[in-house]
């Protein structure tokens, strides 16, 4: 393995939109390049997205379009389940220690099914946010890539185990796969290790964490697809009522110097994408309440389109607090809007927190020398020779990543193609 | 009316933690959170745009900060971390001591009673304090307030939180004279700290 | 070379397909109706071993023609990665044992075996894609365009060792960035604004020795296609110069809207500018409090944001940026002399990410924001009154100010809408000669943005790439992230060029189209319908195919009349031929047998999926993946319809606005085609039903279920088809 990566490869940390991005952009001009996730499959957020704003697409039609050129691409390996260690070294010359944790299933593995079918465990969906269940033998979603099961580490040591390798006729399940650690050489590298919702418990006031019709916009994104887990259907998770009219709110965690200094960017489009499942549905209604709409550049249609639908309507407010009553399961919002100071006591049957975007890699150890701004997303080394890509860099959309992607893989070209020439090699 | 900063820059000189009003974003948070808040007419939002959008005479004779029972909901929840609490404070003051705030006002009313009170011998003597409250509107009335609050009243007394004793004299400072100058003082170093002559 | 070829095909029966189908049966079949000269069945064929198999096979027997049925092309796609083979895809686990019911083994039987007849069809059809041999190898990138975003873009390539020519209209470098005081933070601390850069930038630039700088020139002409384009450069005193270039990148940046649009808004009075104007007014300050056009210094200033924006009866967007640079320029006033009075009004204040601590900044500072819309602005004394409605204290309130500064849009130097005809357009930037156009297809508002959300730099014309707020409105951040973005797109492009590789999103597909045209009638239909005008037409008006400009769609091969234009391996012949592989069933039979063409990029994963959730759909459909709706030629229908098919489904892409073909214009195109098909059917005297065509994402694996089952039945309720036997 340590043998296919050299000075000239570039090392993509992450293997969501951003880091296909820019391993394939760089892969596609001919560099090498490995791609590193850290979990069971490619596509990171955006797979576990049912829909993208404005144009109401599939993530998955990209994402397969993506994996495609990622098949037929002979300068791209792809490790998952693959943690980076450490960065050592500097451009030109790094050496990075990555962890790679066993799946228990080998490249064998035909996808066909036998083993999740054998086992009897379930596990909370990790794909689905834990919303709903999945077998402990599991494909981690239809699209995933690499296409192969997943034994959870939960039944290991457990009969459950044994039934997975029992049946599997290819000899593709092992349970004694060991935690390996490897150590690679890499030229440069670039961190597109996404961003992580904020955690909606902390806003108190919400009752995250206190009532099961509070919901974080990732779930709910999660209920709207239809491969999730009430297979499309808007259902409140308290119990599994159809929720008809629903909340959103806007800013939660972000702008707000108790929770995230920044604006997360996305969560207003994220609000009038949303509203649109919910209107969808017939007769229901969404109450999106917002500080500023922040539907920048084209987007600006989506929101007037959102403004002429009859079945959405704006209050400009920072909901102040959230009750429930418990006879009905519905939540009572309160709030002042504050457009001539209106009161209000709003009933909703769920409320979706438009959550804020933090960086996954404020759990990251990063290398020392990465410069991060005050929410912790990263700008790059100072050595130039490692770069932030998509949300790691900033609060970005999709489309906005994958351009920071592209301009990060041009980054990692240059700065190996500087340190061969000071070399001698053009 | 004019969008000039002159109030909002007078807020700022004169008013207690008045510099955080320019840094509001108008999320009405503040607003939501207020126990009060069905109670006033303007939200603490709506005087902080209120005092941008100059309207000096409408902020200082309103009702709103008077209400501020100091629960600090509004500095919990403010994104922007304004201490709200304070600046309606000290908006109250202001406005007092310029002699804008509204006559009757019943928040305002008691304090002053409060402040008279405890200025007079240093300490607040509770069962002065609690009638000279309920006779503020005449005899009767305070009588039939007095009636009303019984259970209460008896109840402090049995908790030894108030002493009927203290109808007579009461006890004081020993240094009343030295509680004075310190109060003169203290008021003294404010107004220079805002910049005023004498409020 | 057709005498060279040797076939094969290897059946695996692994993942249920031994337990479910006949195997031996299935042999026979590719045996003696696909003619394979070798038959080979494993029971795991993506093993190490199954690998080997086919691989030593290549190697000894000489395989040229490999079938493998197995599960989906998409599954184990390393494993069957045999570049140096004509290879087709059976797909009998996704396709046939997934997604067939129990207690259909006979149907289920007759799919699998219809399958292996139809794999063992394309495979004899296909030619292995070798490249275009006339790939074009020059790797100059041309950027049109000298403000921040071509600049950047010309030194990231350059820096990136790769020769540049870059092209300005203007006398000078610098574009609008040399045109203001100073810019909005990049990096935190996000509190103050700081040095544009702008002249360090044009001077690196410009010392550079991959960089060829032509100022006060314009593009004259760009012919030819990436890898090989000729462009001529003529500068305004008349001399010409001609560049061979590999790809280019066009940031020809935005005008200001004019401001004298906007009367009701001031604009056109002496005290009111833009934003432009504002900066012209603070460099000129150099720092100092600013002084208004006549001298007199300014003691307040409002600042009118969305001015002629979100507006559809000026610009309907927002240009992004503006919040920030209003912000920035009330800073210019408060940071000089903090007693001015500046006021934003604003109806949404729009500082996404990092923008929120320059928000905050400018509120430490003094600058106050007000919720408003604003209605007036007239003269009054000696500046502007203002009239607004304050939406927080919901009020008509007014303003007076020394100054008024409206934040107008960006709208993009797009040159030429080639949609529109031509008395009514600009000067072309690029002076394209292609058959198609002058300039690049827009977007949307003139906008030369990609429709795609996951390709942000995605154009119709392949090789050249739009970078800054000519792509999309921008700030200046963004536009320097966008034209790094553009120049390692520059680069993919000229690479890809030189191998005779395609361009996303087949990349790195080496099939090319090829036209006979002996046989063309010059109808002109593959040169108009090309989604990414790579076809012009020659002298004698035949069409004339520019292979690196194609993205191998196929659309031009779906429009010709009479089907002169194929791939090596995707061919009129290749879905034909499959088509008519088919054991037809009499009409008695009761087995109605419906072709499906499904988009192999939404619709066929689709189907992938409803097999992997186990949908179960009607076993009488007969599935050939294609590249795109838009490539399916009506020959293929009217052949299927001959040869007795009782029903033709097209499963492609959304069309219309949001559409999501991956090549633009196909599905629509399909539908369009198929609009037609109407009145064949008639001369047939079938019933319009037996065409249809449906739209399908890639996350419905449910629907496709559906439709194809609620098509069968409709199959059902119309009767088999009366053409049976005669085809």
């Amino acid at each position: 393995m340590a043998s296919i990566a050299t000075n000239q490869t570039i090392l993509v940390v992450g293997g969501g939109i951003s880091g296909m991005t820019a391993a394939l952009e760089a892969a596609e001009c001919g560099r090498q390049v490995i791609l590193v996730e850290r979990n069971t499959s490619l596509g990171g957020r955006t797979a576990q997205l049912y829909r993208y704003f404005p144009k109401m697409c599939h993530p998955t039609c990209g994402l397969e379009i993506n994996l495609r050129r990622m098949k037929a691409n002979r300068n791209l390996k792809v490790l998952t389940l693959a943690e980076i260690r450490s960065v050592s070294g500097k451009r030109g010359d790094y050496t990075v220690k990555i962890r790679l944790s066993p799946r228990y299933v080998n490249e064998k593995c035909t996808a066909c099914g036998e083993c999740a079918r054998a086992v009897e465990t379930e596990i909370p969906n990790p794909h689905d946010y834990g919303l709903g269940k999945i077998k402990a033998a599991y494909l981690p979603h239809a699209m995933a890539y690499p296409l192969r099961y997943v034994i959870d580490p939960s039944i290991i040591a457990t009969e459950d185990g044994q039934r997975a390798k029992k049946a599997c006729k290819y000899d593709a399940v092992d349970l004694e796969m060991k935690e390996e650690l490897v150590e690679m050489k890499f030229g440069s590298v670039i961190w597109a290790t996404g961003w992580k919702p904020y955690d909606a418990s902390k806003i108190q006031p919400y009752g995250y964490d206190r009532y099961d019709n509070v919901i974080t916009s990732i779930e709910f994104e999660r209920l709207a697809d239809p491969h999730g887990p009430t297979g499309g259907k808007l259902l409140r998770p308290s119990d599994g009522a159809e929720a008809k009219n629903i909340a959103f709110i806007q800013c939660a965690g972000s702008r707000d110097e108790n929770h995230l200094r920044h604006c997360s960017r996305i969560c207003c489009m994220a609000s009038l994408k949303q509203s649109q499942y919910v209107s969808e549905k017939g007769e229901s209604k969404s109450t999106i309440y917002y500080i500023d709409i922040r539907a920048i550049d084209r987007f600006e249609d989506f929101y007037r389109k959102v403004q002429e639908d009859p079945q959405v309507s704006f209050v400009k407010s920072k909901v102040a607090n959230i009750q429930l009553d418990e006879k009905t399961g519905e939540l009572i919002l309160k709030g002042v809007d504050t457009e001539g100071y209106h009161r209000y006591e709003a009933r909703h049957d769920l409320v979706v927190l438009a959550i804020g975007m933090e960086p996954e890699s404020l759990g990251i150890p990063l290398p020392e020398d990465i410069i991060t701004d005050s929410s912790g997303f990263m700008e790059g080394s100072k050595d130039l020779g490692q770069f932030g890509a998509g949300a790691a860099s900033s609060p970005l959309d999709v489309n906005r990543s994958a351009q920071s992607a592209t301009a990060a893989a041009l980054r990692a070209i240059q700065s190996i193609y500087r340190t061969s020439s000071a070399e001698g090699g053009q | 009316m004019s969008y000039r900063n002159d109030f909002l820059k007078e807020v700022e000189e004169n008013v207690e933690e008045g510099e955080w009003v320019k840094m509001c974003m108008q999320c009405g948070v503040c607003a939501g959170s207020c126990p009060f808040g069905p109670h006033w007419e303007h939200s603490p939002q709506k005087i902080f745009m209120m005092i941008r959008a100059g309207e000096r005479i409408q902020v200082l004779s309103s009702d709103s900060m008077w209400m501020c029972t100091s629960c600090y909901n509004c500095i919990v929840r403010c994104p922007r971390k304004l201490p709200i609490t304070h600046i309606m404070h000290g908006l109250a003051n202001y406005a007092h001591r310029l002699g804008l705030a509204p006559k009757g006002q019943p928040t305002r009313v008691f304090a002053k009673t409060f402040w008279d009170n405890l200025v007079k011998t240093g300490r607040v003597n509770e069962l002065k304090l609690t009638l000279s409250h309920y006779f503020r509107d005449g005899f009767i009335q305070g009588i039939r307030n007095a009636l009303a609050m019984k259970d209460i009243g008896l109840g402090m007394m049995k908790a030894r939180r108030i002493n009927p004793m203290e109808l007579f004299g009461g006890h004081g400072l020993q240094d009343l004279e030295g509680f004075h100058a310190i109060v003169a003082k203290a008021r003294e170093i404010e107004d220079r700290k805002k910049g005023l002559k004498n409020g | 070379m057709m005498s060279e070829m040797k076939t094969a095909a290897y059946l695996c029966s692994g993942c249920g397909l031994g337990d479910k189908l006949d195997m031996a049966s299935l042999s026979k079949v590719a045996q003696k109706a696909g003619k394979m000269a070798i038959v080979r069945e494993h029971p795991f064929l993506c093993s190490e071993e199954g690998v080997k198999l086919i691989h030593d096979e290549i190697e000894k027997e000489s395989v040229t023609h490999a079938v493998i049925a197995a599960c989906s092309r998409r599954s184990k796609t390393e494993a069957f990665s045999f570049p140096e083979t004509a290879l087709s895809r059976v797909n009998l686990r996704e396709g046939v044992i997934w997604v067939v019911a129990e207690g259909h083994e006979e149907i289920r039987q007759e799919m699998a075996e219809d399958y292996v007849r139809m794999g063992c069809a394309e495979v004899k059809k296909m030619k292995l894609p070798r490249g275009n041999p006339e790939s074009g190898k020059e790797k100059n990138i041309l950027v049109v365009g000298g403000g921040l975003s071509g600049l950047t873009s010309a030194l990231e390539a350059a820096e990136t060792g790769y020769k540049v020519v870059l092209v300005e209209k203007e006398t000078r470098l610098g574009g609008w960035a040399s045109k203001i005081w100073k810019r909005v933070p990049f990096s935190s601390p996000y509190n103050d604004p700081q040095n544009t850069g702008i002249l360090e930038l044009i001077s690196k630039v410009s010392a550079h020795k991959n960089i060829e700088i032509h100022v006060n020139s314009a593009i004259l002409e760009t012919s030819g296609a990436p890898g090989k384009f000729v462009v001529r450069i003529g500068k305004a005193e008349g001399t010409e110069t001609e560049v061979k270039i590999g790809a280019i990148i066009q940031a020809t940046g935005f005008s200001s809207y004019d401001i004298s649009k906007l009367p009701e808004l001031g604009g056109g009075l002496p005290h009111v500018v833009d934003q432009a104007g504002l900066e012209q007014l603070a460099i000129k300050a150099e720092g100092k409090p600013i002084a208004r056009e006549d001298g007199k210094p300014i003691r307040s200033v409002a600042f009118v944001q969305c001015a002629g924006q979100r507006d559809e009866s000026h610009l309907p967007y927002c240009s992004g940026h503006c919040c920030a640079t209003s912000i920035k320029q009330a800073m210019y006033f408060k940071d000089a002399h903090p007693e001015v009075d500046t006021v934003i009004i604003y109806t949404d204040l729009r500082t996404p990410g990092m923008g929120e601590d320059f928000y905050r900044s400018a509120q430490e500072k003094g600058v106050i924001f007000t919720k408003g819309k604003v209605s007036s602005v007239e003269n009054a004394g000696e500046g502007c009154r203002l009239k607004f409605r304050d939406l927080i204290l919901d009020e008509e309130s007014t303003i007076e100010a020394d100054l008024v500064v409206l934040a107008t849009g960006q709208v993009p130097n797009s040159g030429v809408n080639i949609e529109l005809p031509e008395e009514r357009n600009q000067v072309s930037v690029l002076n394209l000669s292609y058959r198609q156009g002058k300039d690049m297809p827009q977007l949307k508002y003139g906008f030369m943005d990609s429709h795609f959300i996951c390709f942000p730099y995605e154009t119709r014309r392949t090789g050249i790439y739009a970078a800054g707020p000519v792509r999309r409105p921008m700030d200046m951040l963004q536009a320097t992230e966008d034209a790094t973005g553009a120049a390692l797109k520059a680069i993919q492009a000229v690479e890809n060029a030189s191998l005779g590789r395609a361009a996303h999103p087949r990349s790195g597909d080496l099939s090319f189209p090829t036209v006979r045209l002996e046989g063309c009638t010059q109808c002109k239909r593959c040169t108009v319908e090309c989604p990414f005008g790579a076809i012009d037409e020659d002298e004698k008006r035949f069409p004339l195919f520019n292979e690196s400009r194609c993205r191998r769609c196929g659309t031009c091969m779906g429009a010709c009349p009479v089907r002169v234009i194929s791939f090596e391996n995707y061919s009129i012949d290749t879905v034909g031929s499959q088509i008519k592989a088919v054991d037809m069933p009499d009409e008695f039979s009761e087995k109605p047998r419906i072709l499906i063409l499904a988009c192999e990029n939404d619709a066929y994963p689709a189907l992938d999926m409803a097999g992997m959730k186990n949908r179960c759909y009607s076993a009488f459909a007969r599935i050939i993946p294609v590249r795109c709706l838009g490539s399916v030629n009506t020959i293929w229908i009217t052949d299927a319809l001959n040869s007795g098919y009782d029903g033709v489904m097209m499963m492609g892409c959304k069309h219309g606005d949001n559409y999501q073909c991956h090549f633009v214009k196909g599905s629509e195109l399909a539908n369009y085609r198929m609009g037609k098909m109407d009145d064949t059917l008639k001369q047939l005297g079938l019933e319009t039903e037996r065409v249809t065509t449906v739209e399908v994402a890639i996350t419905d694996h449910e629907k496709v279920a559906a439709f194809i089952n609620d098509y069968a039945e409709t199959i059902r309720i119309i009767g088999m088809s009366p053409m049976k036997g005669f085809g």
